[in-house]
């Protein structure tokens, strides 16, 4: 950009954030309250997005919070400083949705949506029953000495505020956190992603931004009551607004705002009778036409007239601390013993109520072993793996990770440990990138990533796994061979000592299928362990010095392949009896 | 005696909410659409039956015979429409789920915004058979029985239709696996549309019945939405049993938070419940355990 056009854009840009500030000395009444409610909706939108844009998980509850807010300041007003009524409006709706977001966050699809709907309503009859019962009066006088200029000024404070953690959080690895958790919730998990604790951040900062704005505008209404504090149209109103502009990028909202404020504001004074038909229909064409936002339509735009894909690589990029070898073999302290096997299995069983998928499994697993897990279908090979890798606890039984008891440790901890998986139905995170998929991962596992090592990581990783070129393709549109060479390279950024393969060669082709073999052969010889179910005799006997059959359940033989494949018990369980 | 002053007007209660809900486990549990509209097309109904009885003098239970046609035929068009072409934009199922929330939020308030040009917002009733009886020594109008007998009747009808038909089996098969129907030569397309029509009719049949006792006004659609969620939820998705047991649970439960605690708390209480029945149980009361 030449010197000249940056100065112009300066120029303008100081000229217009100067405009908007120095807004109240020149506006007339009715425009300052219309720049508020576009400074309110903006924040409420903003700190809407900030949870549901990437988890999309929609949330109804931003009524419960600015009810929240606005019901602390009518309560604290007369007796706490103005400061300190907008920090306790915070502090309430961040205690609040804590709570709430604990017991609910694994709710997902409709159960959250009506969840969250529910709240706003469940906390008003609550406020109502107590202010009938205990405080004997319904409504509240609030007075106080904000006027419309500071109001003015506390919303854009906010809105800058707002933005900023939005932006921020987009920047960082919980940005991307939130968006593989959006895409697949247990890939995120078994990447090393502490799910419950990401999302309840997430929720906590939407919720405080969003009582503390109830705060800062309850002085405008002088009177308030549960009705006007906890209107749920708010909730839908600012859903509308974040996906008409574009819940996934930072100025999606504000674009989503001004129309649709503009918008009501005409709508109540030319049709007061039929503006929840406006309303509603304009839902309707939103999501019909323009399911990604106006922010998507313009990224689209952007790209088709070959402008660069805003880069959100530069996630990882700026990734913190220090270096990394690119997979395996990192000495491990403080986490177990480093001699005695590394993997030990102790009659672990697991049942789904009468049906008992694993029963009484042992075995152990020596440093840099390939050992090959093989069976019939149904025999109980995946839920052994979900049992190790914590997609499920074990019913009975100990497991024994580098000496570390991880029986029930959650998936993310067991990633973190060292303990990384592909999945037998690949599960990729269709929305991310290649490249975001591996850095998921990379940037979360436990030795912490130094900037560009994780960038050089994660591009050796896709290198090794033949994805180089992929790396800015969306997961979701790769074949799905592909989508399992990501599943590896997924699980090799974690910097594991043990992976687990669940039929990762399974329907490669002949070419394929050598390529993969050599691939895990390298793997190997590099130091790492892996366990592999398979069904491919092939690769088993190419690999693995030891193997484990099970049938219905239970271990049934364990040796090198040529002796268990030649035991007569492997021959019966595969093929049947003799005479069947 | 309290206990029966309680269960009874319960059980009743809780016979419309099985009914009621019954409609949104079809729409949801077979059509795959969470229709958050439904309260709305209920309170429509209701205020349909207000307006043939006081224009026309016409009984509610004739109603009936006009409320559902129309309202099976709406709901047809609405999925045709609108909510097929979410389903065909080829994004995954979350964000098909996520898709017609939104898209029936919008119609939400489309048909409210209607009801309240029409109605405006106050309360209406109207009193047609509210003759006291009594039964086990408690009081009871007419027109509750009468709304509990037509309600048991359609139930009835309902699931033997489910379970007994051709059509019916076609129907449940959708509600475990859609893909595996389609394979089976099950023509999913179609009769998801059809259930969902038909569960647009059962909830204008207890719009029309809930009307004869309660009274009601254009903007409270969205309390029996909950409430049928609730229902289905703790009934189990797609459970007609379940949602029949859990109906009346729930029907009874709120009676007596209104009898004993505070007629204020029922819809507190009823999300009270659904939230200790989604935290503890989340595929409902009777649903078995998702592997």
């Amino acid at each position: 950009m030449k010197r000249e056009t940056r100065i112009v854009i300066w120029s303008i840009g100081l000229a217009a954030a100067s405009a908007v500030i120095a807004f109240p000395f020149y506006a007339n009444g009715y425009y300052l309250a219309l720049g508020i409610s576009i400074l309110y909706f903006t924040v409420l939108a903003t700190a809407w997005a900030i949870f549901s844009g990437p988890t999309r998980y929609i949330s109804l509850a931003t009524a419960a919070f600015f009810g929240i807010g606005a019901y602390t300041a009518a309560v604290t007003a007369e007796t706490l400083p103005w400061p300190l009524v907008l920090l306790a409006a915070a502090g309430v709706g961040a205690v609040v949705a804590a709570i709430t977001g604990l017991s609910t966050l694994r709710l997902s699809g409709i159960y959250f949506v009506i969840f969250s709907f529910g709240l706003a309503e469940f906390i008003r009859q609550l406020v109502i029953w107590y202010e009938v019962n205990v405080h004997k009066s319904v409504g509240r006088y609030l007075f106080s000495d904000v006027t419309q200029d500071v109001l003015y000024w506390q919303l854009l404070g906010l809105v800058v505020l707002v933005l900023s953690a939005a932006w921020l959080l987009k920047r960082s690895r919980y940005g991307l956190a939130l968006r593989a958790i959006g895409a697949d919730e247990t890939a995120a998990r078994h990447s090393g992603i502490d799910a419950t604790v990401v999302k309840l951040l997430a929720f906590v900062l939407s919720a405080v931004f969003m009582s503390v704005t109830g705060a800062a505008m309850a002085p405008r209404w002088t009177y308030i009551d549960p009705a006007i504090a906890f209107n749920p149209m708010i909730s839908f109103q600012v859903v509308i607004m974040a996906l008409l502009g574009g819940a996934n990028s930072l100025f999606g909202p504000l674009l989503g705002v001004i129309p649709l404020v503009l918008l009501f504001e005409v709508l109540t004074a030319a049709l007061p009778n039929h503006f929840s038909i406006v309303l509603g229909a304009i839902f309707v064409f939103i999501v019909m036409a323009l399911p990604q936002g106006v922010m998507g339509i313009l990224e689209d735009w952007w790209r088709w007239v070959g402008g660069d894909r805003a880069a959100p690589v530069a996630v990882f990029r700026r990734a913190r601390s220090h270096g990394a070898t690119l997979f395996c073999g990192r000495p491990k302290v403080g986490i177990g013993a480093d001699t005695g096997p590394l993997l030990a299995v102790d009659a672990v069983s697991k049942s789904f109520g009468g049906l008992r998928a694993v029963e009484k499994v042992s075995f152990k697993v020596g440093r840099g072993q390939i050992i090959g897990i093989i069976g019939p279908n149904g025999s109980g090979k995946t839920t052994l793996l979900n049992v190790l890798s914590g997609a499920l606890a074990p019913s009975s039984g100990t497991i024994r990770f580098a000496g570390t008891l991880i029986n029930s440790l959650p998936a993310h901890r067991i990633a973190r440990l060292g303990l990384a998986r592909t999945f037998q139905l690949v599960r990729v995170m269709p929305g991310l990138t290649a490249a975001e998929n591996v850095a998921a991962a990379a940037l979360f596992r436990a030795t912490s990533t130094k900037a560009g090592e994780a960038h050089e990581t994660i591009q050796k990783l896709l290198a090794l796994v033949g994805l180089g070129a992929a790396r800015e393709t969306p997961a979701g549109e790769l074949t799905y061979i592909d989508q399992k060479r990501l599943e590896l390279a997924r699980a090799l950024a974690l910097e594991p000592r043990l992976v687990l393969l669940d039929e990762w060669l399974a329907g490669l082709n002949p070419s394929e299928l050598e390529t993969g073999i050599a691939l895990i052969a390298q793997l190997r010889d590099s130091g790492l362990t892996i366990i592999m179910v398979e069904h491919v005799m092939d690769a088993i006997r190419a690999l693995c010095g030891h193997c484990i059959v099970m049938n219905s359940g239970g271990v049934i033989a364990e040796g090198s392949p040529e002796q268990v494949l030649a035991d007569p018990k492997v021959v019966t369980a595969y093929l049947g009896d003799g005479d069947a | 005696m309290l206990l029966f002053d309680i269960l009874l007007p319960g059980l009743v209660l809780g016979g419309m909410y099985a009914l009621i809900a019954l409609g949104l486990t079809l729409q949801y549990g077979v059509a795959r659409i969470m229709n958050l509209s439904y309260g709305e097309s209920l309170v429509a109904a209701a205020f349909g039956a207000l307006s043939l009885y006081s224009g026309l003098h016409l009984s509610p239970l004739a109603a009936l015979l006009l409320a559902v046609p129309i309202a099976v035929l709406l709901n047809w068009l609405l999925y045709r429409l609108l909510l097929e072409r979410l389903a065909r934009r080829g994004k995954d199922s979350g964000g098909q789920e996520i898709d017609s929330i939104l898209v029936t939020f919008g119609v939400l308030f489309v048909i409210q915004g209607i009801m309240l040009v029409a109605f405006g917002g106050q309360y209406y009733s109207y009193s047609y058979l509210s003759i006291p009886v009594v039964i086990l020594g408690s009081t009871l109008a007419v027109n509750r029985l009468a709304a509990l007998a037509f309600a048991a009747v359609i139930g009835v009808a309902v699931y033997l239709a489910l379970t007994r038909t051709r059509i019916g089996t076609a129907v449940r098969a959708i509600a475990v696996d859609a893909n595996a129907a389609r394979l089976v030569g099950i023509d999913v397309r179609a009769l998801a549309g059809l259930a969902f029509a038909f569960g647009g009719g059962l909830v204008a049949a207890g719009g029309v019945l809930v009307s004869m006792f309660l009274t009601f006004n254009a903007s409270m659609g969205v309390i029996f939405t909950m409430k049928a969620l609730v229902v289905v939820i703790m009934g189990g998705v797609g459970n007609v049993m379940g949602a029949l047991v859990a109906g009346l649970l729930l029907g009874v439960v709120e009676t007596a938070v209104a009898r004993l605690v505070d007629p204020g708390l029922t819809l507190a209480a009823t999300y009270a419940l659904f939230l200790a029945v989604l935290l503890i149980r989340p595929t409902g009361l009777f649903g078995r355990a998702s592997s």
